[in-house]
Formats: C-alpha cells, sequence, structure tokens
C-alpha cells in the first residue's frame, strides 16, 4: 500500500483535512471520506456526469480527478445548496417541473445546471439540451429536467431583480 | 367525481431529499467495520475451470476473505426460478437452467463470477483480483442464436444435449387456412438485436448479519424486496422474521433489477453470515454491462395474410430468442412478444411460435418493454408492408383493423405471462389514433409540408404506430394505511421504487380518502419489515396493483373513521365531512375533532374496549386482479434523414396514450418521456456488439451509446381515458407505454423519409453506420 | 481479428531469421516487452506491459514457435493473460529474398482478444496493435543494422 497523503480541501465552505491513499478518486473521498454521498457514481469512466461537482467553480467528473489534485481547491456538490426545508431556487424548479425520478443523475445534472445559469441567464431550449448533453438520464427523456431548467433561470432572474430592489 | 388530490398534477414528496442530496441509495450506506466485496469475472464466454488459486489474494494485506465456488459446499447450488415454467400451454417444452451462486466447474457467459474477495477497502479487493490465478481452458462459446439450434453446435449445457431452452407454439383460429383464402400474403424477416437496461445507478448490496441477534439485514438496488427476503431466507435455512431486506432509494430499475438471487445476493449473505460483519458490494458499469441481465436478440420470421382492401385475415409469426446463459425468468420476454403482436388488431387466424436456444451469453429477462416492442415491431412492420402493396395509406390500413371499443372485453386466445388466456379489458384505439393525427397535422404533413420539403431536397418522413401494453399484471399487492396521533398517515407497501414517484402517487390516493394534505401521508415501500406480503415492481404494475390495494386499504380506514366520528361527534355517517385532517359535520361546521385526536380515541392506554375491537384507524388491504388491464395509444413521429451523415433527427414526436384513470398526470407524463427515451435508443443508438467469440466489443458508455438531452425530441403527449373495468380506480400502467412503439414508427418514418430509395427496415437497432449500408443496398438492389 | 502484413528489412534472409529467432533481440524489440525467456528450444515465456487507450494492460505468456523452414518460414503461437483480459494469436512468417541485401517479412495471422481489452479498448486495438508491430521490425531493423555494420 501507499503511503498515505495529506489533503486539505474546502467543500460547500467547509474545510476538512484527511489521510488519504494517492489514488483515492475524487467522488469517493467526497463520499466516503467526507460523507457527502449526494455526489453519485455512475459509470466511473467519465461518461454519464453522475458524479459531477463545482472545482473553483467549474463543473468537473469528480470520478476522473484523484482527491490529491483538490487540495487547496474549492469543492462544491449538492449539499452545499438549499435544505430539505429550503431548497435553492434550482433545486425548487427541479421540484415543480418534476425534473427528478430516480433522483440518481439529479445531483451531477444540478451542479451542470448551476454554473450554465450563471452564464446564460435566459437560455433556449436548444441551449439547455446542449448543456446537460454530459449528464445522462435514463429515467425522464430530459424534458422535464430542460423544463425544469428554464423554470430555474426564470426563479433565478426573479431573485436577482429583487436583489437590485433590496427587498 | 370532482377530486382534490388524485388526478392533480401534484410535486412529489420524495423530491426535497432527492434534491438535496440527502435520499439513501444502496451505496450511501455505511456501517461500522464494513468489508468490502469485489467478484473475480470470466473473460471468457465459454470456459471450464482447471483450477483457482487464490493464495497470492489471500496474503495481500487487507484482504478478509477470498471465496471460490468450492469453498461453498453444499451451500453452492442452482437457484429457484423466479417465474415459474408455463405448464399452461400445451406442449411446452422448458428446460431449466438456473443461475449459479459462482462458476464451479464451467463458466457459461462472459462477466460470470468465479470467485469473489472480501477485504477492508474497495480498492484493497480490487488489486487482489489481479492475484488470482485461474487456469481457465477456453471452450467453443455459443454466440449466434440461431447457429445455436443447429446441429453440430457447441453445446452451453452438455448434459442437456441441446441449445434448445423452450419451444413454444399457439395458434387461435387456423392460420393455414386463411392464408390459403387471402388475397395476399406477405412476409419479413426481421432481427432485434441485444441492448441493455442501463439504470444510471449499477446494482449494489450492503449485507449485516448481527450474529447476536441472529438477525440479516439487506440493502439492495432491487425490485423486489419481497421475493429476495423469502428467497434468501429459504437458501441460508433462516426464518423469514430473520431477514429484513430494504430497497431504498434505487436508481432506476427498468427491469434487470427484478432479478433476484443473483450471485452476488447469494454469496455475500452466506459470507457475511461467515465472517460475522457486514459486506458492501457495489458493481461498477464495466460489470454492469458484463453482469446485469440484458434484454432481447430475437429473429422472426412472420407473414400477414390479407384481402385485397386490407382487411387482415391471419398473422404468423416463427421466431427464435436467445436467452444467454439461463432462463431463470423463464418465458415473460417471449410470452410478452407472442400476445402483443397482435396488439390493437382484430386478427381472427393468429399463429405463433417460438424456440429458445441457450447461448454463452448473459442473461435475457425483462427490460421496460419486456418483450412487447418487438411483438409491435414485427406486427406494425407487417403492416406497413401491406400498406404498401395495397396502396393504402398506413393510418387507414390500421384504421381498418382496429379493434373497436364495443368489442371489449377481446379474448386473443394466446397464453401470455400470467399463465391465462390474453383478454384486452378495454380501449379505445380509433381514439388514440384520432387524436394523435390531429396533434401531428398529418393532413397537412403529407399533403402540404413533405411535398414542399422533398422539393427542397429534405428527407422527411412520418411514421405512425398503434400499439397496446398489457400492464398491471398479478399476483396481487398490499397496503397497510395508519393515521397517526399527529393527524399524518402512514402507508406502507410491499413494492419498492426506483423512481415512479410511488410516495406521491400512493399518498394522493390515501389523502383523497381521508381528507389529509398529500405531504402529510408518508409511503414507505420496499421494506420487508413494514410490509411483507406482495410480489414486485415489474410489468407496469406498481399503480394499478398496490395502488388499488392502497385504496382499498384507506377505504376501510375512511370507514373506521366515520364510523368512531359519528359516535364521537354525535353527527350520522353520511353528514360527516373528512377535509383539512378533521371531521366535521356538513351542516354544522364547528362540530368537528381533528384527525389525530380521532386516532388516539381508537387507540386508547386503558379502560374497556368493545369485544373485537381492533387498535387505531388502521387497515390492511389486497388487490389482485383478474387479469391485467390494457393501456394502449398511437404514437406519430416525423423525421429528417440526413443522407449525407446518416444522422435522422426525430423532428415531432407526439403521443397519444391511454392507460385508464390517472392519478398524477405530471408523473404519467414523465413515465411516458423515460419510456420514450429508451425507445429512442434502442432504434437508433443502443447495440451490444459481440464479436464472433463472444467478446463484447463496447462494454462502457464511451461506446455503448445511451440517448443524451440533444439526441431526445421534445413529447407531446396527449391523454385520454378509458377507465379499466377490472379495478375500483380504474387505473392502467404507464411504465412501458413509450419505449414500445417507438421502434416501430422510428422505422417506418425512415422508410418514409427515405421512400425515393425504396429502403426497407427490418431490424432494430439501427445506426448510421447501419442505415448508411441500408441505403447502398437499396442503390444496388 | 485478422492480422496481415509485410515489412522490408535491410539485410540478407540468413540475417533476418537469426534475429527473428534470437530471444534477446526479440525481446527489446517487442515493445513492452520486460522478460522474454526461452524455456526451451521453440518455446519462450514472457511479461509484456501494453497500453490501450484507458487500459493499461500487463500480461504474461507463452511464445510457441513451430513449422519452422529456416530461413524461410515459421508459425508463432502467442498466448497472453492479464487482468484486463486475454489475447491469442497465430501468425505464419514468410521470409521472400529481395535481391541478395534485401528481405520481405510478409505475416498473416489470427487474433484473438478478450475482456476489459476488448470491452473497453476495441476501437484502438486495431491501430495499437499495427504500431506495435511496425515499431518491432523497425527496432528490429536497426539492430540488423548494427549487426551488419559490425560484421562489415
Amino acid at each position: 500500500m501507499s503511503d498515505l497523503i495529506n489533503v486539505k480541501v474546502t467543500v460547500n465552505g467547509m474545510a476538512y483535512e484527511r489521510e488519504v491513499e494517492p489514488r483515492m478518486l475524487l467522488v469517493d473521498f467526497i463520499r466516503h471520506e467526507l460523507g457527502l454521498t449526494g455526489t453519485h457514481v455512475g459509470c466511473e469512466h467519465g461518461v454519464c456526469g453522475t458524479c459531477t461537482i463545482l472545482f473553483d467553480g467549474s463543473p468537473v467528473r469528480s470520478c476522473l480527478l484523484f482527491a490529491v489534485q483538490a487540495v487547496g481547491h474549492e469543492i462544491r456538490t449538492i449539499e452545499g445548496l438549499g435544505t430539505i426545508d429550503h431548497l435553492h431556487p434550482v433545486q425548487e424548479a427541479f421540484r415543480e417541473a418534476h425534473g427528478a425520478q430516480c433522483g440518481f443523475c439529479t445531483p451531477g445534472m444540478i451542479m451542470s445546471v448551476l454554473p450554465f445559469l450563471e452564464e446564460n441567464q435566459d437560455p433556449t431550449e436548444q441551449e439547455i439540451r446542449e448543456a446537460i448533453d454530459g449528464n445522462l438520464c435514463r429515467c425522464t427523456g430530459y424534458q422535464h429536467i430542460i423544463q425544469a431548467v428554464e423554470l430555474a433561470s426564470d426563479k433565478l432572474a426573479e431573485q436577482r431583480q429583487s436583489v437590485k430592489e433590496g427587498r | 367525481m370532482e377530486t382534490k388530490y388524485f388526478g392533480k398534477r401534484i410535486q412529489r414528496n420524495e423530491d426535497p431529499r432527492i434534491l438535496t442530496g440527502q435520499a439513501l441509495f444502496v451505496d450511501d450506506v455505511e456501517l461500522p467495520d464494513m468489508l468490502h466485496a469485489t467478484f473475480l469475472r470470466s473473460d471468457y464466454p465459454h470456459a471450464r475451470i482447471n483450477s483457482i488459486d487464490i493464495s497470492a489474494a489471500l496474503a495481500r494485506p487487507g484482504v478478509i476473505a477470498v471465496y471460490t465456488a468450492k469453498d461453498m459446499g453444499d451451500y453452492w447450488k442452482p437457484g429457484p426460478l423466479l417465474v415459474p415454467a408455463p405448464t399452461a400451454i400445451p406442449g411446452v417444452v422448458f428446460n431449466k437452467r438456473t443461475q449459479v451462486p459462482m462458476a464451479r466447474e464451467e463458466i457459461r457467459h462472459q462477466g460470470e463470477p468465479i470467485a469473489v474477495v472480501i477485504a477492508k477497502s474497495r480498492y484493497i479487493a480490487e488489486d487482489a483480483l489481479a492475484d488470482i490465478v485461474a487456469d481457465l481452458e477456453p471452450l467453443d462459446p455459443v454466440v449466434d442464436v440461431e447457429k445455436a439450434l443447429e446441429p453440430g453446435s457447441p453445446l452451453v449445457y452438455n448434459d442437456l444435449g441441446t441449445n434448445l431452452a423452450s419451444h413454444v407454439q399457439q395458434e387461435n383460429g387456423n392460420y393455414a387456412a386463411a392464408a390459403a383464402q387471402a388475397d395476399v400474403v406477405i412476409k419479413a424477416h426481421i432481427v432485434i438485436d441485444r441492448g441493455i437496461a442501463g439504470a444510471m445507478e449499477n446494482r449494489g448490496l450492503v449485507v449485516q448479519w448481527d450474529p447476536k441477534s441472529q438477525h440479516l439485514t439487506v440493502w439492495a438496488t432491487t425490485q423486489a424486496p419481497i421475493a429476495l427476503r423469502n428467497g434468501l431466507s429459504g437458501i441460508l435455512g433462516l426464518s423469514e422474521s430473520q431477514v429484513r431486506v430494504i430497497a431504498p432509494f434505487v436508481g432506476g430499475g427498468f427491469g434487470p433489477k427484478i432479478m433476484v438471487f443473483q450471485p452476488e445476493e447469494v454469496v455475500l449473505t452466506w459470507a457475511s453470515m461467515k465472517l460475522g460483519l457486514p459486506i458492501k458490494y457495489i458493481e461498477d458499469r464495466q460489470e454492469n454491462f458484463l453482469a446485469m441481465t440484458q434484454e432481447r436478440n430475437q429473429i422472426h420470421d412472420a407473414e400477414i395474410a390479407l384481402t385485397k382492401d386490407g382487411k387482415i385475415l391471419g398473422v404468423k409469426d416463427v421466431f427464435v430468442q436467445d436467452t444467454g446463459a439461463f432462463n431463470s425468468y423463464a418465458l415473460t420476454v417471449p410470452l410478452n412478444t407472442q400476445t402483443h403482436t397482435t396488439g390493437p388488431y382484430k386478427v381472427p387466424n393468429y399463429y405463433s411460435e417460438f424456440r429458445v436456444a441457450f447461448t454463452d451469453r448473459i442473461l435475457v429477462t425483462p427490460v421496460r418493454g419486456a418483450g412487447r416492442p418487438y411483438g409491435v415491431f414485427v406486427m406494425e412492420r407487417l403492416m406497413d408492408l401491406a400498406a404498401k402493396k395495397l396502396g393504402l395509406d398506413p393510418t387507414e390500413i390500421r384504421r381498418r383493423n382496429y379493434l373497436q371499443p364495443e368489442e371489449f372485453p377481446y379474448r386473443t386466445g394466446i397464453i401470455g405471462q400470467d399463465f391465462a388466456k390474453n383478454i384486452l379489458d378495454s380501449g379505445n384505439y380509433p381514439a388514440t389514433l384520432d387524436k394523435a393525427l390531429e396533434m401531428i397535422e398529418y393532413e397537412q404533413f403529407i399533403k402540404e409540408e413533405q411535398p414542399k420539403l422533398r422539393a427542397q431536397g429534405k428527407h422527411v418522413g412520418i411514421g405512425v404506430v398503434t400499439f397496446t401494453e398489457g400492464t398491471g399484471v398479478g399476483p396481487y399487492e398490499g397496503g397497510r394505511v395508519t393515521v397517526e396521533a399527529s393527524g399524518k398517515v402512514s402507508v406502507a407497501t410491499g413494492v419498492g421504487t426506483q423512481g415512479q414517484g410511488h410516495y406521491t402517487s400512493f399518498a394522493q390516493v390515501v389523502a383523497e380518502q381521508l381528507g389529509v394534505p398529500v405531504e402529510d401521508v408518508r409511503v414507505v415501500t420496499g421494506d420487508t419489515d413494514q410490509f411483507h406480503w406482495g410480489a414486485g415492481t415489474f410489468a407496469s404494475r406498481g399503480a394499478t396493483v398496490a395502488g388499488n390495494a392502497i385504496h382499498a386499504a384507506a377505504s376501510l380506514v375512511r370507514a373506521k373513521i366515520l364510523k368512531l366520528a359519528s359516535k364521537t361527534l354525535q353527527v350520522p355517517e353520511e353528514d360527516l365531512v373528512l377535509e383539512n385532517s378533521e371531521i366535521h359535520s356538513a351542516t354544522h361546521p364547528t362540530t368537528c375533532i381533528p384527525l389525530g385526536e380521532l386516532a388516539v380515541k381508537a387507540n386508547p392506554s386503558r379502560g374497556a374496549v368493545e369485544p373485537g375491537a381492533e387498535p387505531g384507524l388502521e387497515a390492511t388491504a389486497y388487490y389482485g386482479p383478474p387479469y391485467g388491464a390494457t393501456a394502449g395509444g398511437t404514437v406519430a413521429m416525423i423525421v429528417e434523414v440526413d443522407t449525407e451523415l446518416m444522422r435522422v433527427e426525430i423532428k415531432r414526436y407526439v403521443i397519444a396514450h391511454d392507460c385508464g384513470t390517472v392519478i398524477n398526470p405530471l408523473i404519467v407524463d414523465g413515465q411516458i418521456h423515460g419510456g420514450v427515451s429508451l425507445g429512442v435508443g434502442n432504434s437508433f443508438f443502443e447495440k451490444l456488439v459481440y464479436d464472433e467469440n463472444g467478446q463484447l466489443m463496447n462494454g462502457t458508455f464511451m461506446d455503448y451509446l445511451i440517448p443524451r438531452a440533444t439526441d431526445m425530441p421534445y413529447i407531446e403527449i396527449g391523454h385520454l381515458s378509458t377507465p379499466s373495468p377490472l379495478n375500483p380506480l380504474g387505473i392502467k400502467g404507464v411504465g412501458e407505454a413509450g419505449a414500445i412503439p417507438t421502434p416501430a414508427a422510428f422505422a417506418q418514418a425512415v422508410e418514409n423519409a427515405l421512400a425515393d430509395y425504396n429502403l426497407e427496415v427490418r431490424e432494430i437497432p439501427l445506426s448510421p453506420n447501419r442505415l448508411f449500408e441500408l441505403l447502398e443496398e437499396s442503390k444496388t438492389s | 481479428m485478422k492480422l496481415e502484413g509485410e515489412y522490408l528489412f535491410n539485410g540478407p534472409r540468413e540475417e533476418v531469421w537469426n534475429i527473428v529467432r534470437d530471444p534477446d533481440v526479440l525481446a527489446t524489440c517487442i515493445p513492452g516487452t520486460q522478460t522474454l525467456k526461452q524455456v526451451n528450444e521453440n518455446e519462450y515465456e514472457g511479461a509484456i506491459g501494453v497500453r490501450i487507450g484507458p487500459v493499461n494492460a500487463a500480461f504474461t505468456g507463452k511464445l510457441t514457435v513451430s513449422d519452422e523452414i529456416p530461413p524461410e518460414s515459421c508459425t508463432l503461437t502467442a498466448e497472453g493473460k492479464g487482468a484486463a483480459g486475454f489475447a491469442r494469436g497465430v501468425g505464419h512468417v514468410v521470409l521472400e529474398e529481395q535481391g541478395s541485401d534485401k528481405t520481405l517479412l510478409k505475416y498473416t495471422g489470427e487474433l484473438i482478444i478478450g475482456g476489459k481489452l476488448m470491452s473497453v479498448g476495441q476501437r484502438l486495438i486495431d491501430s495499437v496493435g499495427k504500431s506495435m508491430i511496425n515499431k518491432g521490425f523497425e527496432t528490429l531493423d536497426k539492430t540488423l543494422a548494427t549487426r551488419l555494420a559490425a560484421k562489415s
């Protein structure tokens, strides 16, 4: 067995420190070392997008990175958004539009959608399809997910508006 | 009937947990001292095991145990049949060969487990797989289903002397006589290849044997927790009350997760009892391609006999099906094909015969659609060929042959997956056609738009297909409804949930009866300690069978509420109203009692009760349909084929669907969308490719393509409702609706788009490559 | 999978035959070879590492030479297996004289590949295989040139 390596990362604004093997995948680190099991594993070869997290704000596949590569970086996972009692607007939109069925791909899907909606505040249906093209879903045929993203963009616009108006 | 919750587009109760990453999936279960298992799987499809040397693996630090079949002693034995052999069919041949825990002497498919490593971490366990030295002697593999049945083929089972697993012949009427009188007889050779279910969550299992309480807990990604509990307790020699199976949130089922007593389940429960420690096993995606059951590979020789005005006189279909190395799931898939071929049409004479062959490939079990799409594909291709031959519009030939609404219940005379002669309970197929044609503006498309686009050099085509979906089959499900002291309601049922929204739709059924908000109804599915009777989630039966059982239980609870409230409030039962979690007088709304308070009264802590009184506001009820409810619909699809790149774009996709009464249209829409995406995959993307040696060549999502967001059309849904007369709620299932008609409609639309080339699509799945080949062939022929 | 190809060596046939039949030379010429030792006259055992796309595979295996007609032709049978799968191949090699100082090596054969190597790497097996064969021949040709230079 290899020597353990010290990994210090910030996840959802919290600092974590663990000693892990250099070969440990980032997704296993997040799930099993930190206990943040909202990030799922679907293919372990970087295609399905289920393990998508935000790495310094950009969506990445956490099954294609080692935990050690995250040292000193900021990670955001699904647990860093809303809570059960107080959903984030994107989560609310997914609920209202029935954007999740089994829910396995959903956290990765939402983590892909978040930065997309920051860049593109009023996306077309085709732009949304392209934005989530790297996240596979077997339950929904994507249609309600696309509607959820449209709804989320409205909700975020309202939120921005109300911030602007100082409400 | 005016409803408050039933039939409404209500947000799902389970979503807050799912959307925040708090939903518990099997891989999220963490237990103290938990070990991790991985399986050594055969690279060869067919091989003899000479020896397996596990010593180096055992010596690796962190490895706790390594077992092979030989270590299992008498515990090693082939598993039970999951579905009984259909002895009800006269003359049926069924040679039973079921899965074994691990291969012992002979390996019969690539991916079959030959050893298990149990270690302190999954990383160590995977390292140790490479330490195992397995001396395997390759044998000639049986790869091709047709060659498997030829004399001289290598055998999957030498002791059987044949690769024939089953042979079934069924006939209603007399096809030969009908064909002799027909004006036209059209024949087609149709090939349907293999694909995967492809749930985003692979299979997983956590097993925990507690030696002190002598109790086994199993968290499993199963669609059939109760069947798994019953089977495991039998295999392990435990009482059923010593085994608890929990199917927590399951990341998609689509059929294969109905498979129980799989090697991993049988081996790891045994190992956990041996070691006295919990063990986790999470399949990876590559294993999923090699170890999770798959579907189909059928080769049909079909024919249809018609009068010159397009009336069907008879249909004949003779096909072979590949069952893989085992037939644990008996004949559900080919029987579904057999019963769904004639679909919505009146076919007075129908002959169907199939042979099932063993091959050295992964076992075939139902995948969403479960044989139905291929029956529909065969029939609809025949209808299209007939329309062409007779010069009829494809919609017209269908219209001339539909069963009419007044002809139900309609007996097809063919025995289906529930071993009874198939009866279509109700339906209105012409109405679904009308609706679909109206939605897609059929006349306008074929008369104006298509000619215009063709003049611009575009290859656009339309396909219209009607289908039936046998749903809601027996035997039965049950439900228990309990009003708690808080006024909230808990519901338990035996089926498991893999995304179908049961936590919400079942809550709606109960909320409607008891007058409580949907979010106050907490539904538990898939935990055998909560409810321990039932069969499982398959064949689009959850809402129909469990839904009606829960409705029955809720009705009983409602009666108890009314009886006790009437006594408590001194108001006649018929004057009482249940709403907003209270019971009040219709005429004097202030004469009321909160539901929770009534629940407490029904469960007194002291004092005497009447003889025969049952405590609480609780009831358990069961529902078993006399036979399945048949849903149906019509799909219309417009495609454009790019003849340079051979891409097919689905420009419009319309489905007019009838699944009887709908509990939650939002959820039903989602079910249809998902089914369509599998159907699109089966049409144009998904095909498992094996080389001539039986090696899978595309065992990753890099090479096996499941539809992405940009591959999917926008799906327009029209709802019709012909309630099922079989169950009190009038429900029919919907889970497989989208998957069933899509390949047939796709083939018709592509043919129509390429009408200039006179190309015929007689196979699925297609792909850009394959379509290119067909186009080139059509140019030379 | 069918294998077929040829390579033109810059040397007389006898010399080409000698280096092809020299395990020490072969070991340096088959890309990724870690060990190759002769276990008897016509049989070799060895270990090789191959990288095909995402699969990094270590194989142990056996190479047998049969039907030998020096310096004209022989049949090679190779079998290897490892955690990433297995490979079995049979190849027939013919050396043709092209004048006095050039030799054309022609090979035909059949290769069966299985396991992860196939299910993950099949798209790349063909090109990786071809490039390995060509690299091997190039190295052999260089060794040949060195030997010939030393002799002259």
